[in-house]
């Protein structure tokens, strides 16, 4: 039976690829897809648990915020969250309005990524040292981590240099000039001072004065909450070139005697660095499109890891080191899933997941419930320990170092993915701008 | 005879859901009457509050509703407790003040959309109390559903509400007779009155089930949300 409200397309649309894709993560990969028309719940295809999960799971992947409340008073049918997906403010490209969607997305200017650099603290400590300095049994970071050594910051080296550093090379590998700068977006996890990081960044670097600089906050997920900011400045014209920095040194916070080993040895001290410009800037070519971002927050875990300061200077520190495990993979895995069901990119075609990197046995069972081969994750977590903000940047770095060894046409899509106390998380793609 | 104070009726599917509390020497426990052939009551004409007289057989239910109890003969209502005191009854029976120690069993989450669930064989009990620092309901899709926070600050999303009464209320607002744009004006005052009527209600309190094992999971629901919606508040809206 044919229903004027839900067209059928010859031609796929990608509203529909999603519909029906987040229909078999629900009914299971085999389960055939039910007519337009199909009350989903009356025939008990799926039972309302279900039902509502499956939209969640479109609206996670659809970059929709309220799909539930336009489909009450409406059958639970697959054509009806169509049609509500297309009345939604979704801006996923579909075959019928793509003439509409290529006018609003050609308003925006694309943001391309055009030079990165990550540098390490310049200590590089196996992980037994720092066994033996936390007081736990040597060899129990590399054994149950799979840690081998941590980078830590050396004497004179701090998130400033570190920061100033990283950006340096990337805008030598840019060939781009520091006055060039319209916005610098800076994060991190351990800086607290004031001046803020951006701002003595902004000093350091010698930019124009009236170059921004802001500073983003989110922990592990500092890097794509500064990205999404460089890419709304540019998108609403409000800059042609943003540098977003990330900097974190642990070693002088997470400190034995203030907290446990099981937690401070984990991390080690880094920084990196991006240059953003506009797609439409003059001399942009090359680098890598920023893709669209998911972000959110799983509170659920919010009690999985608290870090507080307390009266006496000491650090309160919570950390549940299972349940953050098992939500750290949990989470990733569905900001993975989400990336590859929006972007339509399938995660066999990508050529490398710059991601947190809690520890290197997660990355490992990461890799593994994603069905990657773990080669795809840069070893950032293993050589260095968690680098916080900074983390998710090297491995970044990393991933597009690798691609640039590879001709123009051979440079595969990257995904992004990152968590943070809250459990914050977010994801997102870059594609080459071939 | 055992008296059990009534505190949850809960609708699943056609049937109803019953649980109320029974003094144990110093404790107060939480208990499932179940009539011998199902696990539910297609009929029960009683209300939250009430005072039943009743004869419980153990029933060897399975894990993790270790609640269940065989009733072996009609409900005899003795007397009713007002709301507020019936919560002060629930607050000393069974509470938690975070995700894990709700059925003293790591909670997960769906990991293809949304919803929490237990492991059948970790979950200790199926039913538990909890105040919370923020709750809201929603219609999704035709579904009602609740998001909480808890006192550790965890986050509870998109859980089903199966309370009889509130779904009653829900089903009430939305009658063709309430005149146009219902879903529209519910909304509203989900988002506005209901807020402050429950969250500044001296005995706000909830309490969370877990579903029987469905596929080998447990999942999360609202089972009772006090206060109880009055009929009074469809008029405001």
């Amino acid at each position: 039976m044919n229903d004027s409200r839900f067209p059928l397309s010859s031609k796929k649309d990608s509203r529909r690829r999603l519909v029906e894709d987040c229909f078999r993560r629900e009914a299971g990969s085999v389960a055939s897809i039910p007519g337009d028309t199909i009350d989903l719940i009356e025939t008990g295809i799926l039972d309302s648990m279900a039902w509502v999960s499956f939209l969640r799971a479109v609206e996670t992947a659809g970059g929709v915020s309220d799909l539930g409340s336009g489909l009450n008073e409406r059958s639970a049918s697959l054509g009806e969250v169509l049609a509500a997906l297309r009345n939604s403010a979704s801006d996923i490209s579909s075959a019928d309005d793509a003439s509409l969607i290529q006018k609003i997305s050609s308003s925006r200017t694309k943001a391309v990524l055009i030079g990165s650099s990550a540098v390490l603290g310049s200590r590089l400590l196996p992980s037994e040292e720092v066994d033996r300095a936390f007081g736990m049994p040597v060899g129990k970071l590399r054994r149950r981590a799979g840690i081998e050594s941590l980078a830590y910051a050396a004497e004179g080296e701090n998130e400033l240099t570190l920061a100033a550093k990283a950006a340096q090379e990337a805008l030598r590998a840019a060939s781009c000039g520091a006055q060039q700068l319209d916005w610098i977006v800076a994060t991190s996890e351990t800086h607290h001072d004031y001046p803020s990081l951006s701002a003595q960044f902004h000093s350091r670097l010698l930019v124009r004065e009236n170059c921004g600089a802001l500073d983003v906050g989110g922990a592990c997920l500092g890097l794509l909450n500064a990205l999404v900011v460089a890419q709304s400045l540019i998108g609403s014209g409000q800059a042609q070139t943003v540098a977003v920095v990330t900097a974190d040194v642990h070693s002088r916070t997470l400190t034995p005697g203030r907290v446990a080993g099981e937690f401070g040895g984990l991390f080690g001290d880094g920084a990196s660095a991006f240059l953003l410009r506009g797609a439409n800037s003059l001399g942009t070519t090359g680098g890598y499109l920023l893709g669209e971002f998911i972000f959110g927050c799983a509170g659920q875990y919010a009690a999985a890891i608290r870090v507080s300061d307390a009266k006496d200077g000491s650090l309160n520190v919570q950390f549940d080191g299972e349940a953050l495990s098992r939500a750290a993979i949990t989470r990733m895995e569905k900001v993975l899933a989400s990336v590859e069901l929006r972007s339509g990119i399938p995660r066999g075609s990508v050529g490398g997941f710059a991601t947190h990197q809690p520890n290197p046995r997660l990355v490992a069972l990461l890799a593994k419930q994603c069905g990657v081969s773990p080669g795809a994750f840069p070893p950032v977590a293993r050589t260095s320990g968690n680098l916080g903000s900074s983390t998710c940047g090297a491995a970044l770095h990393e991933t597009l170092r690798s691609a640039s060894k590879q001709v123009s046409g051979d440079r595969r899509p990257i995904f992004l993915a990152s968590l943070g106390p809250g459990l914050l998380f977010g994801g997102g793609w870059l594609t080459p701008n071939d | 005879m055992t008296k059990l104070l009534i505190t949850e009726i809960t609708r699943m599917g056609p049937a109803f859901c019953v649980i109320g509390l029974q003094r144990e020497q110093q404790k107060i426990q939480s208990i499932r009457p179940v009539p011998s052939s199902a696990n539910g009551w297609m009929y029960f004409p009683h209300h939250r509050g009430d005072i039943l007289e009743c004869a419980l057989a153990p029933f060897p239910g399975a894990k993790p509703h270790i609640e269940d109890r065989v009733s072996t003969c009609s409900f005899e209502k003795s007397s009713t407790l007002p709301e507020a005191e019936t919560v002060s009854y629930l607050r000393k029976a069974e509470m938690a003040q975070s995700l894990p120690d709700l059925f003293d069993c790591p909670i997960h989450e769906n990991k293809k959309g949304s919803g929490l669930f237990a492991m059948p064989h970790q979950a200790k009990r199926s039913i538990c109390g909890c105040e919370t620092q923020n709750l809201r309901l929603e219609l999704c899709a035709n579904e009602l559903r609740a998001t909480l926070a808890l006192p550790s600050e965890e986050a509870l999303r998109d859980l089903p509400v199966v309370d009889r009464d509130w779904r009653d209320f829900i089903e009430a607002s939305l009658s063709p007779g309430r005149g146009a744009n219902r879903v529209a004006r519910l909304d509203r005052f989900l988002n506005s009155q209901f807020h402050y009527k429950i969250m500044s209600c001296p005995h706000h309190f909830i309490r969370l089930g877990l579903t029987r094992p469905f596929h080998d999971l447990c999942w999360l629901m609202l089972d009772t949300l006090f206060p109880l919606p009055r009929p009074e508040w469809l008029e405001e809206f």
